[in-house]
């Protein structure tokens, strides 16, 4: 009973983590939230969900629709964030990110209805036996795909030369300009990679929780805890802190009395706990300002 | 509207380059000055015909406008922490909830509506002030992210307290208006709430213009020179979070009443989506916002729900980008900017 917890604890972690990662990436490219970032992610879901109604292979559904996503990110990016970002207003961009919020989950209700919708699990319906605990393929499959895609984004930001110039830009932005590194771009490519990461989780996740306008918003929150969490510019952060936080809420969720309650409080008290201890999250570097 | 007022200054040969519309839409403007006979004679107009509306209209066009109030009283709390205070909160729907059932629970305990509504206003007061007290470890960005999370907890939190709230059945509250009094519910609820809106207006100028307000502008704007100047940053900040609270807390008993129910599912994110639209709308920073702000969101959805269902939430969305960007002081700001110079040559100032 316990091992099974903790396995569909870390199966949900994986997501929350994926989206985690995609909320750390925005914030190292514009230091701001994005509180869009499931809807863009729900969005994914539902491009995935439709392009397989055409008839389309479900593997090809999710590349596309991850490419999507990245370039839809982009646009949001370059016409709403930027300019607000670089009159350094912090109450606008929340105001901001959190129309797009409101704004594409009506859309996503207008143009599919509020029905839910089934998404063929990318990894084949059945389960495997682990350990003696039966796990489904398709979340074994979320955390196998969360953990190559991790793999991928550390092994790009550590040792290729656009990762170094992402680095750079991301902790020293003027010395970076001066030594010919576009900030501009790299910031979009961090939006782009987030918006990527996003669409795959909400297309991962989406079998489990059935396809809905209403899906992403608890998962957001968690994703937030998870990213507070592991540290806001930390993407190994990010993933640690989604597997804590999905093990948390899963035991929470069957151990505590009205359990199922309470599991939407834990993301709050994970929030509210992480900042007021250890602000900088588990992985996270902690800001030094110099009056 | 907008075409009328966007054409204003190309008419004028003022100013020596022309101004874009967008320049225009963004600048800053002065409050209105009318002649002291114009305001007192507004406001004594505006007041006789709220104090009419209840008697000669059917229930339910009370109900909206005691609505409007509601949503008024919640815009100037919200108004005082994000506009004047600059600091985030999309959690209020949680402290109109915990007003909401401070009235709910004060009913079935058996106190008096006063009491009742009292109560509406100490207890999100103090859980206000137990949560400003961490806000002020956190920057914009962080109380923003703690603020959405508090605002998605609070129905299932509600559910969880099962033993107070009753979980999902929810709790059917008596509003009705002492036996002496010849009003019905709905007549009843709409003067409560007229009396209390007025009242938290009338508090809000003071603090707004009053040395509170501009300390917590000072803390707003310059936070390191406010506190060198002696402002109590500490202190200035947790009071106005828990201020702000109170009166969401007020808002919510008061819906509690107009409605003679509450459940979990009436205090969601979408609520709390609505204040902050509705301070953005209105006008930061501004006391007469929250009126505007609060005829937008109690009207426009009752004219989008004809359209779709999810046209609201289209154009809360699509609002809330388009005034961050080209309306950042709301509908005051273009109040302001169109009928500024028509008020200023009103006959009868003293000068």
């Amino acid at each position: 009973m316990l091992l099974q917890q903790l396995a569909d604890g870390v199966a949900t972690g994986a997501i929350y983590g994926a989206l985690a990662l995609a909320i750390v990436l925005v914030y190292r490219a514009s230091r701001t939230l994005n509180f869009a970032q499931g809807e863009l992610a729900l969005l994914g879901a539902y491009v995935s969900w439709q392009l397989v109604a055409w008839g389309v292979p479900i593997w090809a559904a999710v590349i596309v629709s991850m490419a999507a996503l990245a370039v839809l990110s982009v646009a949001a990016e370059k016409v709403l964030v930027r300019p607000l970002v670089k009159r350094h207003q912090a109450l606008p961009l929340i105001i901001v990110t959190l129309g797009l919020m409101i704004a594409i989950n009506a859309l996503i209700g207008w143009a599919w209805t509020y029905q839910t919708k089934e998404v063929p699990p990318l990894f084949g319906s059945g389960t495997i036996d682990l350990l003696g605990v039966a796990v489904s393929r398709q979340d074994v499959g979320i955390v196998l795909t969360v953990l190559a895609v991790a793999i991928g984004l550390g092994i790009l930001f550590e040792y290729t030369p656009l990762g170094l110039r992402m680095r750079a830009a991301i902790s020293n932005p003027e010395s970076a300009e001066l030594s010919g590194i576009s900030t501009g771009r790299t910031m979009s490519i961090g939006w782009a990679i987030a918006g990527g990461v996003g669409a795959l989780a909400g297309t991962l996740i989406a079998p489990e929780l059935f396809l809905h306008p209403g899906m992403m918003a608890p998962v957001l929150i968690y994703a937030f805890a998870a990213a507070t969490l592991g540290g806001l510019d930390s993407p190994p952060g990010a993933l640690v802190g989604g597997i804590v936080v999905g093990v948390v809420e899963n035991l929470a969720g069957t151990y505590l009395p009205h359990g199922s309650d309470f599991k939407q409080v834990v993301a709050l008290v994970i929030i509210v706990g992480v900042l007021l201890l250890r602000p900088q999250g588990i992985f996270g570097r902690r800001e030094v300002v110099r009056v | 509207m907008s075409t009328d007022v966007t054409a204003a200054p190309k008419a004028r040969g003022e100013a020596p380059r022309r101004e874009s519309v967008a320049a225009w839409l963004r600048r800053p403007r002065a409050p209105l000055s009318p002649p002291r006979w114009l305001a007192i004679t507004s406001v004594v107009v505006g007041a006789a015909a709220l104090v009419a509306v209840p008697l000669v209209n059917p229930s339910y066009i009370n109900l909206t406008v005691t609505l409007v109030m509601i949503w008024t009283i919640v815009g100037l709390g919200l108004n005082l922490l994000v506009g004047f205070g600059g600091q985030v909160s999309l959690g209020h729907s949680a402290f109109f909830a915990i007003g909401a059932y401070a009235v709910a629970v004060g009913g079935e305990a058996g106190w008096g509506q006063g009491l009742s509504l009292l109560a509406a206003a100490v207890v999100p007061f103090v859980v206000g002030y137990v949560v400003g007290l961490p806000a002020l470890r956190l920057h914009g960005l962080q109380l923003g992210l703690v603020t959405l999370a508090l605002a998605m907890a609070t129905p299932a939190a509600i559910r969880a307290l099962e033993p107070l709230t009753h979980g999902s059945r929810g709790i059917s509250i008596d509003g009705d208006p002492p036996s002496w009094m010849p009003l019905a519910h709905d007549q009843w609820v709409y003067y409560l709430a007229l009396a209390l809106a007025a009242v938290a207006y009338v508090i809000t100028r003071r603090l707004a213009k009053g040395r509170l307000g501009r300390s917590f502008v000072a803390v707003r704007d310059a936070e390191l020179v406010a506190e060198t100047l002696g402002v109590n940053v500490w202190q200035t900040k947790t009071r106005l979070f828990a201020t702000s609270a109170a009166y969401a807390g007020v808002a919510g008993g008061l819906y509690a009443m107009l409605l003679e129910f509450v459940g979990p599912e009436n205090f969601n994110l979408a609520l709390s989506i609505s204040f902050v639209t509705l301070i953005v709308v209105g006008g930061l920073a501004s006391v007469p916002g929250a009126v505007l702000g609060a005829l937008f969101v109690q009207y426009v959805p009752t004219l989008t729900s004809d359209i779709s269902a999810a046209a609201t939430g289209a154009t809360y969305g699509v609002v809330l980008i388009l005034f961050a960007f080209f309306l950042p002081y709301g509908l005051v700001g273009l109040v302001r900017g169109s009928l500024g110079r028509l008020v200023a040559r009103i006959p009868g100032r003293r000068t």
